[in-house]
């Protein structure tokens, strides 16, 4: 009897191991989280990146009737709320800005426990917004990279602290934004503040005692690999922070995560040359830190198109061959296939409209075009603008359609360039050099995009009235659940793009579209404004 | 605008509107900055902020250096929104205590980056960043406020509370636009429509825009656009009546950017008139 209910509930897609009172989520749980597609264990639903749910109980037949099951909201109102939730177990970990962590009943809404760390009267937040975008969990632990640049453990039952780890300083502009990856053994972490011109790193913690396993530096010193890809031996160098989630490997024990832009961004007089590693994306040695192989999506960038979109690893057979990928839709306008073993370029087409470049050579590096750098006075008209054809907010890959979801901005700005010095000691402000000037409202639009993900070719699209800050989901349903900027979140046909479901929440969602399952009852979530909202069938 | 002040009206169309009615009832619909409906009235205290040259140019490096990237070098918007001419909208107090504390949707607090004399600056350089087209007052503007009257204005656009809310609020277009451009949007109302960027968190500023709706039992509506998502739009006519479509239940929706509901003045006012009228809306700089 058991197993024949086994059976049906795995053809609903609602297969789940056993409910665990132990609150434990070991290594081999997170490696094989297409097992309990109930569970969400890492911030982009698995160390692929792909932002896919195996449910399939809402489905293309079913999904006009979703309605809200709950809404939580923090007992204070916050801004920015990113925040993407991981739920094991029946209870769902999310965070609240700025670095709040709360666990709730995933069935309910209810609130089980809530920390919040003591943070500094005033943390410094140059260039970004003071937010996490969620958690990492592993074994009988949650993990938290706070607004002042601390990296923190709490029991997964209690919220009580294990252990809290300074990674680098807040008042030179350091700052924790993104999720932090759990591996088998380690707790990989990136870091924000390219704006305050910090120097970006990627680092490993030991889960059980917060020792700093690993530091991998994203931009060269004087004498190191790299450093000629400065103009002054890099002895300034600054920038390429590392500032969401990264994915990963277990077979290639390689951990790949993306950076940000050089600084000064707009001002390029002291940094000629490629600017290794900006904008770009790395693949790391999981034991070692090493970096493996890098791939630069926009050398000597001065518009400031970060990489820092999760990179999704997915595999596809291509002129007959299987092959181990990674699709990357960068905010330079272009989609990137290359080979994940070896960081070989295999493919890279723009997915909206794009001046910067004239293509891409057989190694995937840009053929610039004449006169598209920042400009004194009016500035020099560019498309994509500054927000790029996508910025960090995560596409998604479905195996069941093959296809790879943006949500692209059809956008330009005029770049400026202004005075901008790398001074020593803590920031004062935004190092920018220079700045830009958005195209009006009418000349930018907004699009759901469905590429083929082998070859970046357009397969449909869903046009939205502005460009959209919204990450996306995509089920085993059939659907994609994404959002506009003005508020709306919706499902589109994964196969078609057709509009099947849609409400008007009042503000725009930025946190990931997840899906999860309690009881045998699937539920879509995502935020909007202050509250965290979950979606289920009557 | 005093949209605030009364309740939201959804109706139905019955027939066409009148043209020629809409044209009279929508004068200078364009003429002053943005509409943001949800703030009550001009701010008193727009003035207040007295900065030498020195400080003004400390207060563009500082705007540039911390609020361009959000907000655009010309204020204009980027990831932020549009905020050129916000200290008129919303008073310079109000402008400073954001930038000092943050506001939800995305602006942080610079309390702890900027001191309170920086951000005074910043908002002193505001002020200048929303001002366009200067050129010479030549009218007389006693005589401008008897054009004003008699050629209906007041019909959609309020000034010191008196007025229509068809079209932006007037009370302090003075200090936001300068003669050459009132002279510019009286002659030719589509030219240089308030350009805004979406951003519903921060208020839903959209752009003014000419919208025609046919609906799928045949009704035409047409309007300026009040609200807009990437699935409905809200309409309102020139009898300020508002209309609510899902895009996907209208035969067809027609959006006319650089189009006014606003009718140009060319030919209507001789140039007296004309330059009396510029230099009536000129002097308007809130209420004394």
């Amino acid at each position: 009897m058991r197993k024949v209910r086994s059976i049906c509930l795995a053809a609903l897609g609602l297969l789940w191991t056993p409910v665990s009172l132990s609150q434990n989520v070991p290594y081999e749980r997170i490696l094989h989280s297409q097992n309990e597609p109930q569970s969400w264990l890492t911030y982009s639903g698995s160390y692929f990146s792909q932002q896919y749910s195996l449910l399939k109980q809402i489905n293309r037949q079913n999904v006009a009737s979703l309605k809200i099951a709950w809404m939580y909201q923090p007992s204070r109102p916050v801004a920015n709320l990113e925040s993407s939730p991981i739920v094991a177990d029946g209870v769902m970990y999310i965070t609240e800005p700025p670095s709040t962590v709360t666990a709730l009943d995933a069935h309910s809404g209810l609130k089980i426990w809530s920390y919040t760390p003591a943070l500094p009267e005033h943390v410094v937040s140059i260039g970004l917004y003071a937010t996490s975008r969620g958690v990492a969990i592993l074994d009988d632990m949650v993990y938290i990279g706070t607004a002042d640049a601390h990296l923190i453990a709490l029991d997964v039952k209690t919220g009580a602290v294990r252990w809290n780890v300074h990674v680098a300083d807040n008042i030179m502009g350091y700052a924790m934004t993104g999720p932090p990856l759990a591996l088998k053994d380690k707790i990989v972490v990136g870091i924000a503040g390219s704006e305050a011109a910090v120097r970006g790193f990627l680092d490993a913690y030991d889960p059980k005692t917060g020792r700093r396993l690993w530091r991998l530096w994203t931009t060269p010193r004087v004498g190191d690999p790299g450093a000629e890809t400065w103009g002054n031996g890099a002895a300034q160098s600054a920038g390429a922070t590392t500032w969401n989630n990264g994915s990963y490997d277990a077979d290639l024990n390689l951990i790949y995560w993306g950076t940000g832009n050089p600084a000064p961004d707009f001002n390029d007089d002291d940094r000629p040359g490629d600017n290794l590693y900006t904008c770009s994306l790395l693949a790391v040695d999981a034991d070692t830190g090493k970096l493996k192989w890098y791939f630069q999506f926009s050398p000597h960038e001065d518009h400031d198109w970060d990489s820092d979109e999760p990179p999704v690893l997915f595999n596809a057979t291509i002129d007959g061959k299987s092959r181990r990928l990674v699709g990357f839709a960068n905010r330079n306008g272009f989609y990137y296939v290359l080979d994940r073993a070896t960081g070989k370029f295999v493919t890279g087409v723009p997915f909206v409209k794009e001046t910067w470049a004239k293509g891409l050579d057989a190694n995937g590096r840009p053929i610039p075009a004449p006169n598209q750098e920042p400009t004194l006075g009016a500035g020099t008209l560019v498309y994509p603008s500054i927000t790029g054809g996508v910025d960090w907010t995560s596409p998604s890959y479905s195996p069941q359609t093959g296809l790879f979801y943006v949500s692209a901005h059809e956008t330009g700005a005029y770049f400026i360039k202004g005075t901008g010095k790398i001074e020593p000691g803590p920031p004062k402000g935004i190092v920018g050099g220079g700045g830009i000037r958005a195209l009006a409202g009418e000349q930018s639009y907004g699009a759901i995009r469905a590429l083929e993900a082998t070859t970046g070719k357009l397969k449909w699209q869903f046009k939205l009235l502005g460009p959209a800050w919204v990450p996306i989901l995509s089920t085993a349903g059939g659907l994609v659940f994404s959002g506009s900027d003005e508020g709306n979140f919706f499902a589109l046909d994964a196969e078609t793009g057709k509009p099947l479901w849609d409400i008007q929440m009042g503000h725009a969602a930025r946190s990931n579209p997840i899906s999860y399952a309690v009881d045998g009852k699937q539920y879509i979530f995502v935020t909007a404004g202050n509250a965290y909202i979950a979606f289920t069938l009557p | 605008m005093r949209r605030s002040n009364r309740g939201v009206r959804v109706v139905s169309s019955k027939g066409r509107p009148c043209t020629r009615w809409v044209q009279i009832l929508s004068l200078f619909l364009t003429l002053a900055g943005n509409s943001l409906p949800c703030f009550a009235g001009p701010p008193q205290d727009s003035k207040a902020v007295q900065l030498t040259p020195d400080q003004l140019q400390h207060g563009k490096q500082t705007f540039e250096a911390n609020c361009s990237t959000c907000h655009g070098l010309d204020g204009a918007g980027a990831m932020g929104p549009n905020i050129q001419g916000i200290p008129f909208r919303l008073g310079v107090d109000r402008v400073a205590n954001v930038i000092k504390n943050g506001m939800a949707g995305g602006m942080p607090a610079f309390s702890g980056q900027l001191g309170a004399d920086e951000i005074q600056q910043v908002v002193g350089y505001l002020l200048t960043l929303s001002r366009k087209d200067e050129g010479q007052v030549t009218g007389d503007a006693a005589a401008g406020k008897l054009v004003y009257e008699s050629s209906h204005c007041a019909s959609c656009h309020t000034i010191s509370g008196e007025g229509g809310d068809i079209g932006p609020e007037l009370t302090t277009v003075g200090q936001s636009r300068g003669p050459n451009y009132l002279r510019n949007t009286i002659l030719y109302p589509g030219t240089d429509l308030p350009q805004t960027r979406i951003f519903l968190e921060t208020g839903g500023q959209l752009q003014f825009l000419f919208v025609r709706v046919l609906t799928k039992d045949g009704r035409t509506v047409e309007g300026t656009r009040v609200a807009e998502d990437s699935f409905h739009i809200v309409l309102e006519d020139a009898k300020g009546n508002f209309h609510s479509f899902r895009k996907d239940q209208v035969r067809e929706l027609d959006k006319e950017p650089g189009k006014s509901t606003m009718p140009s003045m060319k030919g209507k006012l001789s140039d007296t008139q004309l330059n009396d009228l510029v230099a009536y809306l000129a002097g308007l700089k809130g209420t004394p």
